[in-house]
């Protein structure tokens, strides 16, 4: 069932890891690598994969010491690049095939390498870290391993892989979706979390996350975290996510909880060259992960809602011993911060608390109380913020605008809004693709204009009139970015700037608005 | 001999005494002992102790705060005095001769007649004045009650109407315009009247319980065993239990008499007062006093029992300078004797509702409750606050000791429940107090604690002006009988009815808080008389068994000249004491912004600048406790669609910035948790120093309350002035001047801006071209194309 030992050729996506301090002596280059996809491909082909990034980068690197290369753009291939963590790069290699609609915005393909990283971080801290706790490297590429392919598993199709493509143009990876709310239901909610976070003892400077579905509606996390954490709820934690095999609507996840993790299969980056221990039996990074204890958040359906509202995490490697402790733990990138990870459930709310864990001296017992806490005070008003909120809730199309096909996308905070993923499905393959060369030109333009002059931040305005009659739309104004389709519009450009307008004044409170 | 009232004196700095208790009397009492007296009476309807000696009276005021002059004085010939009370408007003095004559006596003219029984088998048990429109004096007689209207000039009392009725002994208080008559064998089978300016009611009759002693011996209620009293403008009968050591509370209503619940008693000997709506009983055996506030449904004390405090004994030298003023005047004060200091002594009469009369001395004290103490000594903040917040007498301090409570929890950080409670008290009790305002029936409220603060001025006009405000209540009365000119035809029965409603609302008017739930209210203009005419006043006629034995002596005497001054100073009070009564009839606007500054309930306003501003201002470290404390006030703020006050929306900002909680913040300003406001928007913009996103709201909200100007300005200073010359012009801005532009786009040193941007003014400011602006950038910018075009 394994899909990494059949698909390798045919699917053309290639994912790497690789350390450039690691591996400097000929004949110890496999020690580079660190996470290769497929994990079947012959060394030879990963060597000469991370061989040509290296190059790339050390080549680049010499004109723009700062930014090394972003993307190489191959006749077949578009290779994407992103240095995680520094001389830690992570590389995409993606075919390009326009009968099999493999047209991608590099920027997104760079968004889903960031997002891994930033989950990846979350729960185990910085590779770098692992490899220095393990010089060997053992440790961070068993992580690696299982992390990543369990976050690899969601954008399973079927058999195929799919990453984001244009189809995904009116999306935007790694921002926050939030639920709009009235002044008294945010007020409802503000003191509802003042209550939770109220509940861990002491001084301990809890922080939480509240979401209503698949929409965040009050954090007291950094941008970065919050970011984080949503994602993470997204993909794990919120009721969609809890029940398996339904799509959420508002994130590309289709079919079965398959995972690209099997038993059976021996990895292709045996270190055994350099680590003896591993020349043992012990090679496979299932097994590793045995030895290693590694924890995985990310696999599916490993969370389950428990009697009392709270979630659980089951935990496979537990009984081996390291940690005794259930409840999973995650680093906060601001305070870089060791939190427990509390995550409670009621109908359509989720509230995810973070509980220092240097504030829990007796740990897990000293979390039941914090929850028996919660469960006291909290339950009731619980309980009527999801009524109030769900008396306001639009359901899946309420930020749906007639006419309108948009992305609206705010940098400064990470927070996103669009147009619901069944009603872009309707636009036709044309507007589609246009937009998401737009989009590309937006980026690259944006990019641009932060090398040359950070503090300044460009505006920018295109209308285009697609081959299918279709205006693509794309403002950007002060860190905020609109992106729209509109079909079965008029011809003249006065019309598609009005309908802008408009837009704006409705909906954005004018922030659009240019003259 | 006498005091200023205590309830606008700041007393903070007695509270030092150290002395546990709850209740206080102020040294010194107000003395009334001048040798011969024969004895003393307290007239209740005019608010006058009465001394009597020889063939005069003297009458001292009892409101506070009492002037500094000597009693008034009248003859009223010799002959015994059963009893006496002046008349409502104080031209007449009725004085009870004995069982079976009152004799009248003008004050002005001297003139005076006896009214006889005509009977001999019936007994006058006492006579009391009244405002009820129908008559002016009661007799209320063995055989019933006798209404009579006075008139001056005819020189007799006219018989109006008399209700036949088996009376063994009666009580009467002037607050309550209620005279319960008690009959049977046990007398414990009670009919009451009300005898109001709204009309005659008639209560049902109904039983009190006594519990019996043995088989064969039924107790027999006697009058002391039952008080008349009011609280929070319900009427209340109290009945002493002796045997079931209980003490019963009956309430009025209009139509029905209600048993509500039972006090235990801890001595055989009782008395009660009411102060402030707080109720009394004191345990005079025991010598403590327990409190009660019977507003809410709980029968438990407030406090515990304690006795009852005399502040400032030991000595009057060492109180303030103001009383140390007083005693040059009154030079007797240091001479008080050491028995004075006896509490609960023997000579101790408790005058309905906040007075205690030491026949033995001559003095007379009145009762204060030590709101501090009571604070103090009760660690339950929530019940603290409500009962502070039901206080009207001392509405400011109430209020300091609610604001004093307030910033203490949040400074001692205690648990955010237990804070929101607290602040959910507050708020509803200000609500509530609004949403009166917004009706009839909150002005009268609002009026009502208008009275209280003004009681020092307004009061201490008081005995010499009720006539000037009876005829004031005359006036109203006459309003509201036009009012009611329909009811007047209806079936009698009927119409008692209608008016028991509407009594029942009057005294409402009275109190500060109001059941709202009882009965369906009907108001009229009548209530728009002074209130506090009708609050403050009661009769218990005093040592009445002991007056009862003196003879009556019938004389006609010319009033001295004493009473010409009365009158004048009369008219010159005039003006003074009609204004505090009449402005409510024209002017509720600063009737009510006055209730607001007398009344213990916090607005939004004081709430921020009293307690959240100090105690942002004192707390250090994470300010998280006080932001979850203001979300919290939000949301109850919110519930009562109370306006959050913009600073408090300032201070959350800074709060928020403070501990770099930008995400939350800008959640707080796209949820509009907090309001958008210009205070706000450059708060935020201030703020966003650090935080270009907070910044960015600063701005955005700017936009959004069309703030053009500042929008522009800021766009500029930003750099954005192509941005800021289209918003400029899409709004037309017309009040910066171009050279801001110009100046930025030359420091953006593009020339093809610069050349927009002038030629922008060019075409949209007439005569821009001849302007040294333009002449100036003009030579720049062809400065900066000319190596362009070399």
């Amino acid at each position: 069932m394994g899909l990494a030992s059949t698909t390798t050729g045919s699917e053309g996506i290639q994912f790497c890891i690789f350390d450039l301090k690691r591996g400097q002596e000929e004949g110890q280059e496999l020690d580079k690598i660190l996470f290769f996809f497929p994990t079947d491909l012959p060394f030879s082909t990963q060597l000469s994969v991370i061989g040509l990034s290296e190059g790339l980068i050390t080549f680049t690197r010499i004109f723009s010491p700062e930014a090394a290369c972003e993307v190489i753009e191959a006749e077949r291939h578009s290779h994407v690049f992103y240095q995680a963590e520094p001389d830690i790069w992570m590389v995409m290699v993606v075919e390009k095939n326009k009968e099999a609609e493999a047209i991608w915005r590099i920027g997104a393909l760079q968004q889903v390498l960031k997002e891994v990283h930033s989950l990846f971080m979350m729960f185990h801290g910085s590779i770098r870290a692992l490899l220095e706790k393990e010089p060997g490297g053992g440790l961070a590429r068993s992580h690696l391993y299982f992390f990543v392919m369990d976050y690899l598993t969601d954008f399973l199709s079927g058999k195929k892989l799919q990453l984001p493509s244009f189809r995904d143009c009116l999306k935007e990876r790694g921002t926050v979706q939030m639920l709009t709310v009235g002044r008294e239901a945010a007020i409802e909610v503000q003191s509802l979390v003042r209550v939770v976070e109220s509940a861990c003892a002491g001084n301990a400077a809890c922080s939480s996350l509240v979401l209503f579905q698949d929409l965040l509606v009050s954090t007291t996390l950094s941008p970065d975290d919050t970011v984080n954490l949503f994602a993470y709820a997204i993909l794990r934690l919120t009721p969609l996510a809890l029940s398996s095999g339904s799509s959420s609507w508002s994130y590309l996840r289709k079919g079965s909880p398959a995972s690209l993790i099997t038993t059976g299969f021996i990895p292709g980056n045996s270190v055994s060259v350099t680590e003896p221990t591993y020349t043992s039996r012990d090679t496979s990074p299932g097994r590793q992960g045995q030895r290693y204890h590694v924890p995985r958040p990310l696999q599916r359906d490993k969370w389950s809602k428990g009697k009392d509202g709270f979630l659980v995490l089951e935990t496979s490697g537990a009984e081996v011993g390291g940690l005794n402790s259930s409840t999973p733990t995650v680093w906060l990138r601001q305070t870089d911060e060791r939190m427990y990870l509390c995550v409670f459930q009621q109908k359509n709310l989720t509230i995810i608390l973070l509980i220092p864990v240097s504030s829990m001296i007796n740990g897990e017992q000293g979390i039941s109380m914090v929850k028996r806490q919660i469960l006291e005070n909290a339950s009731l008003k619980i309980l009527k913020v999801d009524e109030k909120l769900s008396r306001g809730w639009g359901g899946e199309n309420a930020y749906h605008v007639r006419g309108y096909r948009y992305l609206l996308f705010d940098g400064d905070r990470n927070v996103s809004r669009a147009s619901p993923p069944g009603k872009v499905t309707t636009l036709s393959k044309d507007s589609l693709l246009s937009l998401n060369r737009l989009r590309e030109e937006v980026d690259l333009e944006k990019n641009r204009a932060r090398h040359d002059d950070p503090s300044h931040e460009k505006d920018l305005e295109v209308c285009i009139r697609a081959k299918n009659n279709a205006w693509v739309i794309a403002r950007v104004t002060r860190g905020k970015e609109l992106y729209m389709v509109l079909e079965k519009a008029n011809e003249t450009l006065l019309y598609a700037s009005d309908a802008v307008e408009k837009f704006s004044n409705r909906y954005c409170n004018g922030a659009f608005s240019l003259d | 001999m006498l005091r200023k009232a205590s309830s606008a004196q700041p007393s903070v700095g007695l509270s030092g005494c150290g002395a546990l208790s709850h209740v206080y009397i102020q040294h010194p009492p107000l003395r009334v002992s001048i040798p011969g007296s024969r004895a003393l009476f307290y007239d209740d309807g005019n608010k006058l102790l009465l001394s009597i000696i020889s063939d005069q009276v003297f009458a001292w005021k009892t409101v506070p705060p009492v002037l500094f002059d000597a009693p008034t004085s009248d003859s009223i010939g010799e002959g015994p005095v059963l009893s006496i009370r002046y008349s409502l408007d104080a031209k007449v003095i009725g004085i009870q001769r004995s069982n079976l004559e009152i004799e009248f006596r003008n004050r002005y003219t001297g003139e005076a007649f006896i009214h006889k029984c005509k009977s001999e088998s019936e007994n006058i048990l006492g006579f009391f004045w009244t405002d009820c429109p129908s008559c002016d004096v009661i007799f209320v007689k063995t055989s019933g009650l006798d209404l009579f209207a006075y008139g001056p000039d005819c020189k007799a009392l006219r018989l109006v109407e008399t209700k036949r009725l088996n009376v063994s002994w009666y009580i009467y208080t002037h607050e309550s315009r209620l005279v319960l008559l008690a009959s049977g064998m046990q007398c414990k089978s009670f009919i009451g009247f009300q005898f109001s300016s709204g009309g005659i009611t008639r209560l049902p009759r109904f039983e009190m319980a006594i519990a019996k002693a043995e088989a064969n011996e039924k107790p027999v209620l006697a009058a002391e065993d039952v008080h008349i009293v009011t609280m929070y403008g319900r009427r209340y009968c109290l009945q002493v239990d002796r045997i079931a050591m209980l003490l019963h509370l009956y309430r009025f209503y209009r139509d029905a008499v209600v048993q509500q619940g039972s006090l235990p008693i801890y001595s055989s000997k009782i008395a009660v007062s009411v102060i402030d709506n707080v109720l009394l009983v004191h345990q005079v055996d025991a010598n403590v006093v327990l409190l009660y506030d019977i507003f809410s449904d709980s029968r438990t004390p407030i406090s515990a029992p304690l006795p009852l405090l005399l502040r400032g004994f030991t000595g009057a030298n060492t109180s303030s300078s103001r009383s140390n003023s007083r005693d040059t005047v009154h030079l007797e004060i240091s001479n008080m004797s050491d028995h004075e200091g006896i509490i609960y002594g023997d000579g101790w009469t408790f005058l309905i509702p906040d007075l205690i009369c030491d026949a033995a001395h001559g003095a007379l004290w009145r009762i204060h409750l030590d709101l501090e103490a009571i604070a103090a000594s009760n660690s339950e903040v929530l019940s603290v606050l409500e009962f502070l917040q039901r206080r009207r007498l001392e509405a400011s301090k109430a209020k300091q000791l609610c604001l004093a409570i307030a910033r203490t929890i949040i400074l001692e950080r205690r648990p955010i429940p237990i804070v929101a409670r607290a602040i959910d008290v507050l708020i509803t009790s200000f609500s509530r107090s609004i949403k009166m305002g917004n009706t009839l029936l909150g002005r009268m409220v609002g009026r009502e604690t208008t009275s209280t603060s003004g009681i020092q001025h307004v009061n201490s006009y008081r005995t010499r002006a009720d006539d000037s405000l009876t005829r004031n209540a005359r006036h109203g009365k006459s309003m509201h009988e036009s009012a009611a000119a329909s009811r007047v035809d209806e079936e009698p029965q009927q119409s008692r009815r209608t008016r028991t409603g509407e009594n029942e609302s009057l005294d409402l008017t009275t109190v500060l808080t109001v059941n709202r739930k009882s009965t369906s209210l009907v108001l009229d203009s009548e209530e728009n008389v002074g209130p506090e005419l009708m609050k403050i006043s009661l009769g218990v006629p005093l040592e009445k068994s002991q007056s009862n034995n003196l003879h009556f002596l019938g004389t006609k005497e010319c009033m001295g000249a004493e009473t010409s001054s009365v009158e004048v100073e009369q008219s010159t009070l005039q003006p003074q004491v009609l204004r505090p009564s009449g402005t409510p009839l024209k002017s509720d606007v600063s009737e009510q912004q006055e209730s607001q500054v007398a009344s213990p309930e916090i607005s939004p306003d004081e709430m921020c600048s009293f307690v959240f501003a100090p105690v942002e201002e004192e707390m250090t470290g994470d300010p998280s406790y006080l932001v979850a404390i203001i979300v919290k006030y939000f949301h109850s703020a919110a519930l009562e669609k109370l306006k959050v006050h913009p600073n408090l929306n300032v201070l959350t900002i800074k709060l928020l910035a403070r501990s770099e909680r930008y995400v939350e913040l800008g959640l707080f300003i796209i949820n509009k948790i907090l309001e958008p406001s210009k205070e706000v928007a450059l708060q935020l913009l201030e703020s966003g120093h650090h935080n270009i996103q907070t910044r960015k709201f600063g701005m955005d909200m700017l936009r959004q309350l069309s703030l053009h100007h500042d929008y522009v300005l800021l766009l500029l200073q930003d750099g954005y002035y192509l941005g800021a010359l289209r918003y400029a012009r899409k709004n037309q801005v017309n009040t910066i001047q171009p050279s801001l532009f110009l100046k930025e786009a030359f420091v953006s040193s593009d020339s093809q801006h610069l050349a927009a941007v002038l030629r922008f003014f060019s075409d949209f400011i007439p005569g821009f071209r001849n302007t040294s602006d333009y002449s100036t950038y003009y030579r720049i910018l062809s400065e900066m194309s000319s190596p362009v075009a070399a």
